[in-house]
């Protein structure tokens, strides 16, 4: 895997196709359990876990799976690592596996895994795999940190458990709450996405169509002059483009 | 389509990858379903740090099932605690939805008699949607040491624990405490009758 490779599919995982703020996968859990920064933490490097498994497994066997019974091979190879992953949580971290409670069995048909396997890891090699599931998996563990952050700081006051201040807001930890948070993170995310996008593709836009300077004319002889003619035209292009 | 066109088709092919996956996964699953496998023993010791923030030795105690029901809902474990206490878990019905909520209340002994609550912890609960708004104070309001006949209750006689916005819930946590209550009075610390001479 080259590293051009290797960026973009981090880049994908993490912001152009992040799967709770970018494609709204995973809603169930995204809004039942992002009631505080741990939960969500707990959730997001669960569902990494079985991602980056289950990703690696359905690469391997891409190539010995029939297409007319992938779908039903994806989803007893997801069963298995949603099962071992309760035995663990349960056996090792019962307070995790207590407050996740139906959420985590639910995560076999969680669509941003079975997504991930059918779009990504059945086409493409294990390590590229891997790699899509880990970042992918992050991207979904960021978002419901930080929504399981903003709603336990103004609904209860405190951060991963630590009181901040007594002053609390009930609205956040109730359903509407959560739909008000997420609402606002995706609208938020979004924004800010499309206008880096927008600054990168006018950049890029400007530097294609750039007229490239005559160096035999004697005015382009001058450096500060040459520089200021390629910026005028580079905020001209970007205006046209906008 | 004869039976040697069968073994060599594409239908037999998904057959055998399908089980072969099934076999391979179930027999992975047996085997770690032995190694982290949780011991009743070890959930018991979990309920008691749950309650107390440490490890203590505890003794089971056996009930019949007509002892285990009451009124106000139903008990499925009994402990006493090496400091003298009992520990049971109670559920209690008609919350939310119908739904119920299992609590473990600690009930304390004094001089042989019973002599109030000292703690109650949510174990788990069912169709409880408001679960958030039973903070850790709604929970300490049922510690007490209880004299005479009364019990919790969301309104009426009794000593009112009612949570606004959650009365249904609030309904399940309190009659799971009164079930373990009634337990205490009427089977636990229960006064054998004087005969009559």
């Amino acid at each position: 895997m080259t590293g051009k490779r290797f960026k973009t599919i981090a880049f994908d995982g993490l912001l152009k196709n992040n799967p709770t703020l970018r494609l709204v996968l995973g809603t169930c859990p995204t809004l039942a359990l992002s009631t505080a920064a741990f939960n969500g933490i707990g959730m997001g490097l669960a569902v990494t876990f079985i991602l980056i498994c289950s990703n690696v497994l359905i690469s391997l066997l891409r190539k010995t799976i029939p297409n007319a019974v992938r779908i039903p091979a994806f989803v007893i190879i997801i069963a298995t690592f949603v099962t071992i992953v309760r035995m663990l949580l349960d056996k090792f971290i019962p307070s995790l596996y207590d407050s996740m409670g139906v959420y985590l069995p639910l995560i076999v048909v969680n669509c941003i895994i079975l997504g991930r396997a059918e779009s990504f890891a059945s086409k493409n090699k294990v390590l590229d795999s891997a790699c899509d599931g880990l970042f992918t998996g992050l991207g979904f563990t960021a978002a419901l940190t930080l929504i399981g952050a903003v709603r336990e700081i103004l609904g209860a006051g405190a951060i991963f458990g630590y009181t901040l201040w007594d002053f609390k807001i009930e609205f956040f930890t109730s359903s509407a709450g959560a739909f008000f948070v997420y609402g606002l993170a995706i609208a938020i995310f979004n924004a800010v996405y499309t206008k880096i996008e927008n600054v990168r593709r006018s950049k890029t836009f400007a530097l294609r169509i750039m007229p490239k300077p005559d160096v035999s004319a004697p005015d382009n002889l001058d450096p500060e002059a040459s520089e200021q003619a390629q910026a005028d035209s580079a905020a001209q292009t970007a205006k046209e483009v906008k | 389509m004869t039976v040697k066109q069968f073994f060599k088709s594409q239908a037999f092919k998904c057959i055998i990858v399908l089980l072969v996956i099934a076999l391979v996964a179930g027999g992975l699953l047996a085997i770690l379903n032995d190694v982290l496998y949780v011991t009743e023993e070890e959930r018991t010791m979990r309920a008691i740090e749950k309650v107390y923030g440490k490890e203590m030795n505890y003794q089971e105690k056996e009930y019949s099932s007509d002892q285990l029901v009451n009124d106000y809902g139903t008990l499925s474990k009994v402990y006493l605690l090496e400091n003298g206490n009992y520990l049971v878990q109670a559920t209690g019905g008609e919350g939310y939805k119908g739904g119920t909520i299992t609590v473990w209340v600690v009930l304390t002994a004094r001089d042989g008699a019973f002599g109030g609550i000292e703690k109650v912890v949510l174990e788990s609960y069912e169709k409880q949607t408001l679960m958030s708004k039973l903070t850790y104070d709604v929970y300490s309001a049922h510690n007490d040491e209880i004299t005479g006949d009364v019990y919790f209750t969301t309104g009426g006689d009794g000593i009112k624990v009612l949570i606004s916005g959650a009365t249904y819930s609030a309904n399940a946590l309190n009659n799971a405490v009164d079930c373990a209550l009634q337990f205490a009075r009427e089977v636990l610390f229960a006064t054998e009758p004087e005969e009559v001479a």
